[in-house]
């Protein structure tokens, strides 16, 4: 186990390294000069082409390529990521300000799928091939149709605008979460939904589920405390790969619902070249992605007796 | 069991749907309620008497506080800062810090006499030591800004020295004469902070000091910014005791929130889309603010191909374009079409006729093109829809005297390249004014060494435009001067370095529970904004 550990550590370490430097090289490859963008702001400046000269002087992008990576990979190993080309700011100092709120999002979202998935799944289950069974199914339908930036806006001209019941934008309490991270969260309720719902009808035709049924045993001991352990490791992994697809794809809603993460500046700087933000966004959601999937990984293997063997025979 | 499930399942979905149709039905039954009592409601509401020191809330698409490592800590439309040069409202130089000023007889010294009794939100006084230290700053090298980068060389070319004569008299000196040196420090150009308020590297050391009717009190980057009125004012105080000014990128989330009076108005650069001002003119409890903008926006083509370098071709190109079309249809009129490459918001602009005529314009390129075709693409940047929907009306025009384009959306930094390697036909680009001085638009777009006219391969080599502006460097007199830079701007409209379309319009939306809701240049009169009464 320690040693299954151990190699999911070494790769982690392999993927971020590859990460940064995939990066970089993006970077390099595609058009456009930063130091002439970190002027001209989307072309609303003309920066004069001396204006242009010293400011990349003074971004450093004048040095060779390996020696810009190599400054930059020292900065990180201090936890400092250098300065942002668009506004000068400390990138370390930017995402400390802007990762909680996006961490705050996706908590929200994955308590939100993971409550609702989870429940409407089961009792799709337990309700198979009825009524309920198919109202859920055509209300996952439709949920994983719709996509999340239009329905932010219909929330915001409901609940908001008509309605008034909650705010149509900002950081602030739960009630400023509740529409961004229900637009997030619809596509993955429906997703979890029809996993949870296929896992546990496969666990209804084993013989244990007969043998519990059989001695007469209450529905919840039956479906919850029994059923429902066997059949809850798929969504563990979805629901860590939904974690991590919040942090990487949360900026269209941070930028509609004017949430500051670190997914709403992710774009803009994708046009405005700001690679230091980017190289530090891509590396922290890359990061957080894989440390993620390791836990749940080494989660799952507490949770499945079957899955130890397999992670044991890295003992050997 | 099934079946148990089964007959379970129903009343399950009887009773769900039965809760549903009862709270639909208690829905309706509330908004009924609430209409029959909307009318007394309105009586309460207008009977109401407004809290004076309620903040005001705005909002804009972007943080207008960017803080400590920008330029300028935050936009001038905040009214923190203050200028020692301010614009009128028709882009005039007026006095602000600077009182009063004084040019040398060969232009080349320039005095300004600063206002008295004036102090900055830290309590320091404003005076000469003040300015010189602003100054000292600036000499450090360009500050990257979100509005423009503040650049000593931009705002005072040739610049010699500064110096402090007396507590309120600078003296600056210039290498030649610039008798329209006022006009580049308008504004941004000539940003005053406290003397205390800069770090080693120029940067701030903590929220700007300015010397503004508003102090900032809370700035929450990408979040909001918390103005405060600056009771020390030396002016007329502002009105409002204190404003929120929110950032909301996204258009259609700021209209939602002003609709649903989460803000009492929104302020900045693109705050409303002209399709959305439309919208909300039709409800009667918001109205729509609009000024002269310093944007405009424009056509280029690759002067440095055949046969675009045709002058014959130009022509046919700028009659071709229904500019006023363009306006009506893309911008809901919001807009103002213009021939001249200068923008309408410095006093030194002059208006031209905008001539649309087809037949001519055919003519013309029949001339130059024969019964060819030529084939070209037209780049657009692709993060402005807009620019998709002028193209397209515009593509019909350009086929019609024989130029068939495709429209390329790009980014806009491949666009710049492309246009640098001379790669394209036609492109969509836009440029602002920075300060009421012209010259830097004729020098970068129409003089033959000019960066842009290289940058954007215009291929523009008239040289009466350089001999003109050779001769503008040595005008002393800003009359002479004016004549100088309107035979210029003639010459823009005739010889075609740019295809202008249209000058901007600022448009701002507020609810009529606000007053004095006045757009200016470049935003709006913050501190007269007030509570309806």
């Amino acid at each position: 186990m320690k040693k299954y550990i151990i190699e999911r550590m070494k790769s982690l370490f392999i993927v971020l390294v590859g990460i940064t430097i995939i990066t970089f090289l993006l970077g390099l490859i595609t058009p456009g000069d930063p130091a002439e963008l970190s002027l001209s702001r989307g072309g609303n400046y003309s920066p004069t082409s001396e204006q242009i000269e010293q400011r990349r002087e003074e971004m450093g992008l004048n040095k060779p390529v390996y020696i810009q990576y190599l400054d930059w990979i020292k900065g990180v190993l201090k936890g400092d990521f250098g300065e942002s080309y668009s506004s000068n700011e400390s990138v370390s100092e930017m995402i400390r300000r802007k990762l909680p709120i996006t961490v705050k999002l996706a908590l929200y979202s994955i308590g939100i799928t993971s409550f609702l998935g989870i429940s409407l799944g089961i009792i799709s289950a337990i309700y198979k091939d009825t009524l309920i069974d198919g109202s859920i199914n055509l209300m996952n339908n439709i949920m994983l149709s719709l996509p999340n930036f239009w329905l932010a806006l219909l929330f915001i001209l409901f609940f908001s605008e008509i309605l008034g019941w909650l705010p149509t934008s900002g950081n602030g309490g739960w009630k400023h979460m509740l529409m961004p991270a229900f637009s997030l969260s619809l596509v993955t309720i429906a997703t979890t939904a029809r996993v949870m719902r296929s896992s546990m009808i496969q666990e209804f035709g084993k013989q244990y589920y007969l043998a519990l049924k059989s001695k007469g045993i209450s529905k919840f001991n039956l479906y919850i405390r029994n059923i429902l352990p066997n059949s809850i490791l798929p969504i563990l992994t979805l629901l860590a790969n939904f974690m991590g697809s919040i942090l990487g794809g949360s900026a269209v809603i941070e930028t509609i619902f004017a949430l500051p993460g670190i997914g709403s500046y992710a774009i803009e700087s994708i046009y405005l070249k700001d690679f230091p933000y980017l190289q530090a966004y891509v590396l922290i959601t890359g990061f957080v992605f894989v440390l993620v999937t390791t836990l749940i990984d080494i989660v799952s293997i507490i949770i499945d007796p079957k899955i130890r063997i397999g992670a044991d025979s890295y003992e050997n | 069991m099934l079946n148990m499930f089964n007959k379970k399942s129903l009343r399950i979905f009887l009773l769900l749907a039965l809760v549903l149709s009862l709270t639909l039905t208690g829905c309706q039954n509330n908004n009924e309620v609430l209409d029959e009592s909307s009318t007394e409601e309105a009586v309460n509401e207008t009977i109401q008497v407004v809290d004076e020191d309620e903040t005001i809330v705005l909002a804009g698409k972007r943080h207008l506080a960017p803080g400590e490592e920008d330029g300028y800590y935050c936009s001038s439309i905040l009214y923190v800062w203050e200028p020692l040069i301010r614009q009128g409202k028709n882009g005039e130089p007026l006095p602000s810090l600077a009182e009063d000023w004084e040019m040398s007889e060969d232009g080349k010294e320039w005095i300004f006499k600063l206002r008295e009794g004036v102090t900055f939100h830290d309590g320091q006084v404003f005076n000469a030591d003040a300015v010189i230290a602003n100054f000292d700053r600036m000499s450090l090298g360009i500050k990257p800004s979100s509005y423009y980068p503040l650049d000593i060389d931009s705002h005072y070319p040739g610049l010699v020295s500064y110096e402090k004569i007396d507590d309120y008299n600078i003296k600056l000196v210039f290498d030649e004469s610039k008798p329209t040196q006022l006009y580049r420090m308008i504004n941004w150009g000539s940003a005053i902070y406290s003397p205390e308020n800069f770090d080693e590297e120029g940067n701030f050391n903590g929220i700007a000091m300015g010397t503004g009717p508003f102090k900032i009190v809370d700035n929450q980057k990408d979040d909001y910014v918390l103005l405060e009125r600056y009771e020390d004012y030396w002016g007329e105080s502002a009105k409002a005791k204190s404003i929120k000014v929110r950032s909301i990128p996204d258009v259609d989330t700021r209209y939602s929130a002003l609709k649903a009076g989460e803000i009492h108005g929104t302020l900045d650069l693109d705050s409303l889309t002209p399709a959305l001002a439309e919208e909300l003119k039709k409800d009667d409890n918001f109205l729509i603010a609009e000024s002269k903008s310093t944007m405009i926006r424009f056509l280029v083509t690759n002067g440095e191909l055949e046969p675009f370098n045709d002058i014959r071709l130009k022509e046919a190109i700028s009659l071709a374009l229904n500019r006023q079309d363009i306006v009506d249809i893309v911008y809901f009129g919001y807009g103002s079409p213009t021939t001249n490459i200068l923008n309408y918001s410095t006093p030194f602009y002059k208006e031209y006729p905008v001539e649309e005529n087809m037949e001519r314009a055919k003519e013309l390129a029949k001339e130059v093109l024969g019964e060819e075709r030529l084939e070209t693409e037209f780049l657009i940047n692709g993060n402005d829809p807009t620019q998709k929907t002028e193209a397209e009306l515009i593509a019909p025009w350009l086929a019609e005297i024989g130029i068939d384009v495709t429209i390329q959306p790009m980014e806009y930094s491949v666009l710049r390249e492309r246009l640098k390697e001379g790669d394209f036909g036609f492109a969509r680009l836009q440029q602002g004014l920075s300060n009421g001085e012209p010259s830097t638009i004729f020098r970068r777009f129409m003089l033959t060494s000019g960066d842009h006219n290289k940058n954007y391969s215009l291929g523009y080599d008239i040289e009466e435009v350089n001999n003109l502006m050779e001769s503008a460097n040595k005008e002393l007199d800003v009359n002479n001067l004016e004549t100088i830079y309107d035979k210029v701007q003639e010459l823009s409209t005739t010889t075609y370095p740019v295809f202008p379309l249209f000058n901007d319009v600022n448009i701002m939306g507020y609810s009529n529970k606000l007053s004095n809701y006045n757009a200016e240049l470049y935003g709006l009169e913050l501190p007269e904004v007030e509570w309806t009464k």
